[in-house]
C-alpha cells in the first residue's frame, strides 16, 4: 500500500479510538467507533486474497451490528434521561443492550465466534492491532458506564469467556487462533472485576496488551504462524526461544512473572467483595489456558520438535528489526515485585 | 536473611561470567560458603525471637530446612557435572542458573513472614523445576511428567490463594508473626470447612498425599539428577512446612477434617511401601519410598501434638538427606549403564566396594536404623500416633517392616550376588561421587549426636 495512504488510514484508526475515549457526547462515541471500524478494514485487508476478504467481512458485519445495537442503547438512554452526556446509563434495558453491544465488540462469549476466524485470516501485524488496539475503545466505554452494568449478565459473560477461551484454544495449532482464544479468556478476566474495581480492569488491560504485543512481536520476528514453524526458532535465534518461554508462562499467569499480578489483584478484589467460589472457578479455568501455552513452550523451547534434516540449516536472512522488543519483554515478565506500587492508583 | 539471599542471587552473574574451566569450581565453592553462613541460623534462642525484618524471619522449624536447602545446592552442582559435561557452555550455565533461581526462591519461601509472599514464592519454585525436568530430562516421558507436576500442584494451590486472601480479609494481616498472637478459633460452618480444605489441599498435593501422588514417580524418574535431588529433598518438604505453618490457624476444624487425610496417609504409606517391593526401576523405587515417608509426615502434622511435630520436622530433614543420597547413588548407576533397571547392574559390591559402603549406609538410614535421625523421626511419629489411637500401631509397625524389606531388597539386588558380565567394564567411582556421598552422609551421622536442632519448635 502507498505509505501515505497507509499512514492516513492508520491515523484514522487511532483518531477513532481517541474520539471514543475522550468524548462526553454519546453520538461522538458512536462516530468514533464507526470511524475506527471503517478505517481498520483496509488495514485488515493489507494482503488482497479471499482469506483476508472473508475475515474482514466477518469483522465488519459483527462490529457494524454491535455499533447499531450501541446506537439503539444510546437512543433508549436518551429517551429515558433526556441528555446525551455519558454518565451512567439510566435504563436497565439500555444498559443490557449496551453491555451486549460492547461485548460483541470485545469478543466476549457468547459473541466470541468472530475472534478466532478473523484473527486467523489476517496477517500477524494486523492481528496485533486487532487484538490490542481495538480492545481499548470498548473497554473504555465499559469503564465509564461500569456503575450501571447489570452484574448478572456481565459475570455470566465473563465466566463463559474464560471457559471458552480455555477450552477453545486446546485444539489449536495455529498461533493466531491461539492468541485469539487467549484474548477471549483475558477479556473475561477483565470484565469480571469491572463492577467491583474498574481500575483493576485497566491494569489487566495494560498488562495484557504488553504481553500480547510481546508475543506477536516474537512471532513476527520469526515469521511463524503455526506451532510447527515456531518450533524452528531454536535454529534461527536461540535467544527468542527463551523469551517465548518466559512470555508464555507470564501469559499463563504463573508467579513470579508479571502475568500473575492482574490475576492476583482480581482474585483479591473479588474475595474482598465476598464472592469466593467465583474467583476459585476463574483461577482453575485459567489453567486450561496454561495448558496450551505449555504445549507451545514444549514444542518451541523445551524440546527439539521433530523436524526434517534440512530444517537445521536454514538460510539466515537479514533479521527484522523489531522496535521496543527488549523493554516489552522485560515489562511483561518482571513487573510483579512492583505490585505494592499499585496503591498509587487509588 | 539478606546475607544468604543476596549471595545466592549473585551466584547467577558468577556462572555467566566464569570461564569455561572454572564454572563448576566457582559455583560449588561459593554455594558451599553460602551454606556455611546459613549454619549460623541453627543457633535459635529459646524465646523464638529470631526475626530479621518485617519480611524475613527464621524459627526452629525453618532454620533446619534452610540449612538443608543451602547445603543441597553444592551437592546438586557436584552431582550434575558428569551428565552436563558434553553440553555446550551456554547450556551448562543455563542449567546452573535454573538451579540457582530455584535455590533463591526456596530460601525466600522458607523464611517468608507474609503468607501471600510464601504463596508466590511457593508457586515460583515450580517454574525452574519444570524447566529442569522438561529440558534436561532423558526420556520422552519427561513432557508428561512436567505437565503432571505443574498441573497437579497448580490445581491444589489456586484455592490456597483464594483462601489466604479471604483469611487476610477476616483477620486483617497475613504476617505469620502476628497471626500466632491473634489466633482465634474458626467458627463452625460449611464455608470454614471449605476454607480448611482449600488451605490444606495445596500442601497435600505437594507432600504428596497417597491419592494425589501420581505426579511424583513421573517427575522424580524423569528429572535429571539435580532435579530429582531437589524435588525429593526440598520441594516435598515445602508441603510439610506449609502444613505445619497453616494448621496453627485452622483450629478446631482440624480435629474432624483430618480424618480422611489421616486414613489416606496411613493406608497409603503401606500401599506405596508395598509397591516398592515390586519395582524394577530403581529411581521409581526411591520415588515411592519418598511418598511413604512423607505419608508419615502428613500423619504427624495432622495429629497436632508436640511430639508429632518434633517427629515431623526430624523426619523431613532426615528423609531429605537420605532420599537425595539414594538418588545420587541411583544416578551413579545410571551414568554407567544408562538404564534404571535394577537387575541390569547387580553385584556392584565386587566391582565398586566403596560405593557399596555408601549404598549400605544409605539403605540403613532409609530403613530408620538407630541411632540415625530417621529413627528419631519415625519413632516420635509412631509414638504420637499410638497415643492418638492405639490401632495405628499395627499399620505403623507393618510400614516399618515393609520399609526395611524394600530397602534391603534394593541393597541386595544392586550390591550383592554375582555381577553380570556386561558391567565388568564400568568406570570406577570418581572422587567426586565419593565426596558427594560423604557430604550427604556426614550431616546425617553428625545430627544423630545432637538431634535437638532439627526437632523443631516444640522441643
Amino acid at each position: 500500500m502507498n505509505p501515505l495512504i497507509f499512514t492516513t488510514i492508520l491515523m484514522t484508526v487511532l483518531l477513532g479510538t481517541m474520539i471514543v475515549m475522550t468524548s462526553s457526547h454519546w453520538l461522538m462515541i458512536w462516530i468514533g467507533f464507526e470511524m475506527n471500524l471503517l478505517a481498520i478494514i483496509p488495514i485488515l485487508m493489507k494482503k488482497y486474497n479471499p482469506r483476508t476478504m472473508e475475515a474482514s467481512t466477518k469483522y465488519f458485519l459483527t462490529q457494524a451490528t454491535a455499533s447499531m445495537l450501541l446506537m439503539m442503547a444510546i437512543i433508549i438512554n436518551l429517551m429515558h434521561s433526556g441528555q446525551w452526556t455519558i454518565t451512567k446509563v439510566f435504563n436497565p434495558t439500555a444498559s443490557i443492550i449496551m453491555t451486549s453491544a460492547l461485548a460483541m465488540k470485545l469478543g466476549l462469549t457468547p459473541f466470541h465466534f468472530w475472534v478466532p476466524e478473523v484473527t486467523q485470516g489476517i496477517s500477524l501485524t494486523s492481528g496485533l492491532i486487532l487484538l490490542t488496539w481495538q480492545k481499548l475503545a470498548p473497554m473504555s466505554i465499559l469503564y465509564q458506564i461500569s456503575p450501571s452494568i447489570n452484574l448478572n449478565i456481565l459475570l455470566t459473560m465473563a465466566v463463559l469467556s474464560i471457559l471458552v477461551g480455555g477450552w477453545g484454544g486446546l485444539n489449536q495449532t495455529q498461533l493466531r487462533k491461539i492468541m485469539a482464544y487467549s484474548s477471549i479468556a483475558h477479556m473475561g478476566w477483565m470484565t469480571a472485576v469491572l463492577v467491583y474495581n474498574p481500575t483493576l480492569t485497566m491494569l489487566n488491560m495494560l498488562i495484557y496488551i504488553m504481553m500480547t504485543l510481546t508475543m506477536f512481536m516474537l512471532f513476527i520476528h520469526s515469521s511463524s504462524t503455526t506451532t510447527l514453524s515456531l518450533s524452528h526458532t531454536w535454529n534461527k535465534t536461540p535467544l527468542t526461544t527463551t523469551l517465548i518461554l518466559i512470555t508464555l508462562l507470564s501469559m499463563g499467569g504463573l508467579p513470579p512473572l508479571s502475568g500473575f499480578m492482574p490475576k492476583w489483584m482480581i482474585i483479591q478484589e473479588l474475595t474482598k467483595n465476598s464472592s469466593i467460589i467465583l474467583p476459585t472457578l476463574m483461577a482453575i479455568m485459567a489453567l486450561l489456558n496454561l495448558y496450551f501455552y505449555m504445549r507451545l513452550t514444549y514444542s518451541t523451547s523445551l524440546t527439539m520438535f521433530p523436524s526434517t534434516n534440512n530444517m537445521k540449516m536454514k538460510w539466515q536472512f537479514e533479521t527484522k528489526r523489531i522496535t521496543l522488543l527488549p523493554p516489552l519483554i522485560v515489562m511483561s515478565s518482571l513487573l510483579l515485585p512492583l505490585t505494592p506500587m499499585l496503591s498509587i492508583l487509588d | 536473611m539478606l546475607k544468604i539471599i543476596i549471595p545466592t542471587i549473585m551466584l547467577m552473574p558468577l556462572t555467566w561470567l566464569s570461564k569455561k574451566n572454572m564454572i563448576w569450581i566457582n559455583t560449588t565453592t561459593y554455594s558451599l560458603l553460602i551454606s556455611l553462613i546459613s549454619l549460623s541460623l541453627l543457633n535459635q534462642p529459646s524465646n523464638n525471637s529470631l526475626n530479621f525484618s518485617l519480611m524475613f524471619f527464621s524459627d526452629p522449624l525453618s532454620a533446619p530446612l534452610l540449612v538443608l536447602t543451602t547445603w543441597l545446592l553444592p551437592l546438586m552442582l557436584m552431582a550434575s557435572q558428569h551428565h552436563l559435561s558434553k553440553e555446550p557452555l551456554i547450556r551448562k550455565k543455563l542449567y546452573i542458573t535454573m538451579l540457582t533461581m530455584l535455590q533463591t526462591f526456596l530460601i525466600m519461601t522458607f523464611t517468608a513472614t507474609e503468607l501471600i509472599s510464601f504463596y508466590i514464592l511457593f508457586e515460583a519454585t515450580l517454574v525452574p523445576t519444570l524447566i529442569i525436568i522438561t529440558r534436561w530430562g532423558n526420556q520422552t516421558e519427561r513432557l508428561n511428567a512436567g505437565l503432571y507436576f505443574l498441573f497437579y500442584t497448580l490445581m491444589g494451590s489456586l484455592p490456597l490463594l483464594v483462601a489466604l486472601i479471604s483469611i487476610q480479609n477476616l483477620t486483617g494481616s497475613l504476617n505469620f508473626l502476628l497471626i500466632q498472637y491473634w489466633n482465634q478459633a474458626l467458627p463452625d460452618s460449611w464455608s470454614n470447612i471449605f476454607l480448611w480444605l482449600a488451605c490444606m489441599m495445596a500442601f497435600m498435593v505437594k507432600m504428596p498425599l497417597y491419592g494425589l501422588h501420581l505426579w511424583l514417580p513421573k517427575a522424580h524418574v524423569e528429572a535429571p539428577i539435580a532435579g530429582s535431588m531437589v524435588l525429593a529433598a526440598i520441594l516435598l518438604k515445602l508441603g510439610g512446612y506449609g502444613m505445619l505453618r497453616i494448621t496453627t490457624m485452622l483450629n478446631p476444624q482440624t480435629s474432624f477434617m483430618a480424618y480422611p487425610f489421616l486414613m489416606l496417609s496411613l493406608w497409603g504409606m503401606i500401599m506405596t511401601s508395598s509397591i516398592c517391593l515390586r519395582q524394577t526401576d530403581l529411581k521409581s523405587l526411591i520415588a515411592y519410598s519418598s511418598v511413604s515417608h512423607m505419608a508419615l509426615v502428613i500423619v504427624a502434622v495432622l495429629i497436632q501434638t508436640p511430639w508429632s511435630y518434633m517427629g515431623a520436622t526430624a523426619l523431613m530433614i532426615a528423609h531429605g538427606l537420605t532420599s537425595s543420597m539414594l538418588f545420587c547413588l541411583a544416578n551413579s548407576n545410571y551414568e554407567r549403564t544408562h538404564s534404571r533397571t535394577m537387575i541390569l547392574a547387580r553385584g556392584l559390591q565386587t566391582l565398586l566396594p566403596l560405593m557399596a559402603a555408601w549404598w549400605l549406609l544409605a539403605s540403613l538410614t532409609n530403613l530408620a536404623l538407630p541411632p540415625s535421625i530417621n529413627l528419631i523421626g519415625e519413632l516420635f511419629v509412631v509414638m504420637s500416633s499410638f497415643s492418638w489411637s492405639n490401632i495405628t500401631i499395627i499399620l505403623m509397625g507393618a510400614n516399618i517392616t515393609i520399609t526395611a524389606l524394600y530397602s534391603l531388597y534394593m541393597l541386595i539386588t544392586t550390591q550383592r550376588g554375582k555381577y553380570t558380565h556386561h558391567i565388568n567394564s564400568i568406570k570406577p567411582s570418581f572422587t567426586r561421587e565419593n565426596a558427594l556421598m560423604a557430604l550427604h552422609m556426614t550431616p546425617l551421622l553428625l545430627l544423630s549426636l545432637n538431634p535437638k536442632i532439627i526437632l523443631g519448635f516444640t522441643y
